[in-house]
């Protein structure tokens, strides 16, 4: 029940939990440069300045990072998170996850130069697909009305203007 | 009598035509989507939060109150449906609800379910109106030192006391700070973190991070380990409940409602240590105790109505101090912020029409909601059933909507996707959520507070013990910091022979987590020093044991 049970642990699960105790200590590092890095002027003279409350929070950062890497030597972990459709005694599916954060970057390369609907009908696909629907025609239909129906529901209906793209004057 | 007048004008506001309209379409959405697998209130909230921004304040927040509730009431019916529910505050719910449902009462189940939440809101929200001005006319004598020290208090609150492990809630915390510390400094104007982009010098926007977080790190996290095949969801007709179901909730009903609401009013709410104590309370009081863990009314009845309340009670340190203590309430923030209103004590001097129209609205939102949901139920099973890689590619697809909306900037998007990856990591290694998003909406707002003090005092740190309020607040926050690691050094030497009962148990089914891990993970609180939950922290994460612990074993 205590620390000794867990030593049997997946190694490689303990060490991956390392990763965030590394972000955080990077986190901590990129926090202090860019404080560092903040101009002192006549106005930073007053009382308390910009630069305090960053310094606290790099400090804050540099010592859960070295808490977290500690205690994960030592071979604590937290709870993966559950749910109603997670199955947690499958690995994770790494093409899928890191697909669907490529389709969401692509998202905002080209949501300006191709206009809302045809992007949000590509990601509604793509991700889809991803996910493992295997209905390759509703799906696209299923994304074409869903982006339709939402830019006429925000440009006419909320009067907030998504952009058209390339679709300027058709839609 | 003058709060009473000004309800009263609250609800001659709310009660227009266009406003009860949005009232409706509210509930309507809010149940629709709260409804859907794999998100809860406070995913719902942050998805529909565009909907509202073409809206005037008024009708925004009215539709907001109905999205409220009504992904709250979608929530639990989710979980007596189809079990294990992903938030937090319904694991209590699905403990005997989801066994009533395979018993052939998901009928009554939902029944109780609805009717509770409906007392519960209504007499909770009651509470609000009485409560709320008292607090704001004890906040409004308040200075910067008090907010700081209630801003540290929620901070450790959201991050040690609340979640399983305080290491990872403080980095969370952190983490979430240095989110907010992007952008501008509001006194002098100096740029932080923005790292020479000029879309940074704004801050990120609330509601980015919120959708990141809540919509795009949990999709992510549930594309990964996407079940496969069909889950078994259970039909359903009409809700109704009989003669003795009646008998057996009404009680539960109130006790869950006073259990429920301090519990949201105190700036360290949330909904998973009243509901727990709720199933407990009800499971000892039962005339049927044998029926605890084959599908009790009861079990049904109380933690519905004390998550109503609980959500009723955090809207006290919401409205009044401009405290989010939940996640549903840290979004709701984001949604006020948008129309430039910052809650506190003094939007009760400077705006009392909003704030009186928004808290009639929760009585309007609630009932609209049972008249809804009862006949509407068979309904709402059936969204169970949507296939669910249309589900999560249609979360991606709102989410990156409701970011773009938010600033149309498609930078926005790249700046979901980065925190939504955080949002993943975070659920990966059972880091809480909760602490990032406010870490990130009240860090800049307790920096105001600090300078505001220190400016004051012209740089004398003893002003922050100026009031009284502080010196109690940071007592309570030590003795919350060094009391459990003191109780454990105690418990652990005494324990020594037997195992630990009280915490043995305590970890024993750990259902909320993996029942992968299930068995190495055994108390993952009585374990390792690193991950001390406080002893007031100990029945959230023994919630779902007692009763799970067997059901785990059975799955497993």
């Amino acid at each position: 029940m205590t620390t000794r049970s867990r030593g049997g642990t997946g190694l490689l699960n303990g060490r991956s939990e390392l990763g965030v105790a590394a972000l955080l200590g990077a986190l901590a590092v990129i926090v202090a440069v860019d404080t560092a890095n903040i101009r002192h002027t006549a106005v930073n003279a007053g009382v308390m300045g910009p630069q305090v409350v960053p310094t606290i929070i790099a400090i804050g950062l540099a010592l859960c990072a070295i808490a977290l890497a500690i205690s994960v030597l030592r071979g604590g972990h937290g709870d993966p998170e559950d749910g109603e459709d997670i199955d947690l005694s499958i690995p994770a599916h790494w093409p899928t996850v890191f697909g669907l954060a490529g389709l969401i970057l692509g998202y905002a390369l080209v949501l300006d130069p191709l206009g809302y609907v045809i992007a949000s009908s590509i990601l509604f696909y793509g991700s889809a697909l991803l996910l493992g629907s295997r209905r390759y025609v509703w799906a696209l239909v299923i994304g074409i009305l869903l982006s339709l129906g939402t830019f006429y529901g925000f440009v006419l209906g909320l009067g907030i203007m998504l952009p058209a793209g390339l679709l300027t004057g058709i839609l | 009598m003058d709060n009473l007048s000004l309800l009263m004008e609250g609800f001659a506001n709310a009660l227009t035509l266009q406003n009860l309209l949005f009232a409706l379409i509210g509930v309507l959405l809010g149940t629709a989507v709260g409804v859907l697998p794999g998100i809860g209130p406070a995913m719902t909230v942050a998805l529909l939060l565009p909907l509202t921004y073409a809206l005037d304040v008024t009708g925004s927040l009215i539709m907001f109150a109905g999205i409220y509730y009504g992904g709250m009431y979608g929530g639990s019916t989710t979980s007596i449906l189809l079990n294990t529910p992903g938030e937090s505050s319904s694991v209590v719910t699905a403990l005997e609800g989801n066994k009533m449902a395979k018993a052939g009462r998901g009928a009554q189940a939902l029944a109780t379910a609805a009717i509770g939440s409906f007392v519960a809101g209504t007499i909770a929200t009651g509470a609000l109106v009485l409560v709320a001005p008292f607090i704001v006319s004890i906040a409004i004598s308040l200075g910067a030192p008090s907010y700081f020290a209630m801003m540290l208090f929620a901070f450790i609150a959201v991050s040690t006391v609340l979640g399983s492990s305080r290491i990872r809630g403080l980095s969370s915390l952190f983490i979430g700070l240095t989110i907010g510390l992007v952008g501008m400094d509001p006194t002098t104007g100096q740029p932080r973190l923005t790292f020479g982009q000029p879309l940074l010098s704004g801050g990120v926007d609330v509601v980015v991070i919120a959708v990141a977080l809540f919509a795009v790190g949990e999709a992510l996290w549930i594309a990964a380990h996407l079940r496969q095949g069909k889950q078994a969801t259970i039909p359903v007709g009409m809700p109704w409940m009989g003669k003795e179901d009646w008998k057996r909730s009404w009680k539960p009903w109130l006790r869950g409602t006073v259990i429920g609401f301090p519990f949201g009013a105190i700036p360290a709410g949330g909904a998973e240590i009243p509901t727990f104590l709720s199933y407990v309370t009800e499971k000892k009081l039962s005339k049927h105790p044998e029926e605890f863990g084959h599908g009790a009314i009861e079990g049904v009845a109380g933690p519905e109505a004390a998550n109503n309340a609980s959500a009723a009670g955090t809207l006290v340190p919401l409205l009044t101090l401009g405290l989010p203590t939940t996640a549903t309430a840290a979004v709701m923030i984001a949604a006020f912020n948008q129309y430039g209103i910052h809650p506190g004590p003094l939007l009760f001097k400077t705006e009392p029409v909003l704030v009186w129209t928004l808290i009639a609205s929760l009585f309007i939102g609630n009932t609209l909601l049972l008249a809804l949901n009862l006949p509407l139920a068979p309904f709402w099973a059936k969204l169970l059933r949507i296939p669910r890689p249309y589900l999560y590619a249609g979360i991606l697809f709102f989410a990156t909507l409701g970011a773009y909306a938010a600033g149309m900037q498609a930078f926005n998007i790249a700046i979901l996707l980065l925190i939504g990856a955080l949002g993943y990591m975070a659920r990966r290694y059972g880091f809480p959520v909760l602490p990032i998003i406010v870490g990130a909406i009240l860090g800049p707002e307790m920096e105001r507070q600090l300078r505001r003090s220190l400016q004051i005092s012209s740089g004398d740190p003893a002003a922050l013990l100026s009031e009284p309020l502080p010196i109690v607040l940071y007592t309570v926050i030590a003795v919350f910091l060094i009391l459990p690691p003191l109780v454990k050094a105690v418990r652990r030497r005494m324990r020594g022979g037997d195992g630990g009962g009280a915490d043995g148990d305590g970890g024993a089914g750990g259902d909320g987590g993996a029942p992968l891990d299930g068995a190495i993970d055994a108390a993952p609180d009585a374990g390792a020093p690193d991950s001390g939950a406080p002893d007031t922290a100990a029945p959230d994460a023994a919630a779902p044991a007692g009763p799970a612990a067997a059901e785990s074993s059975r799955r497993a």
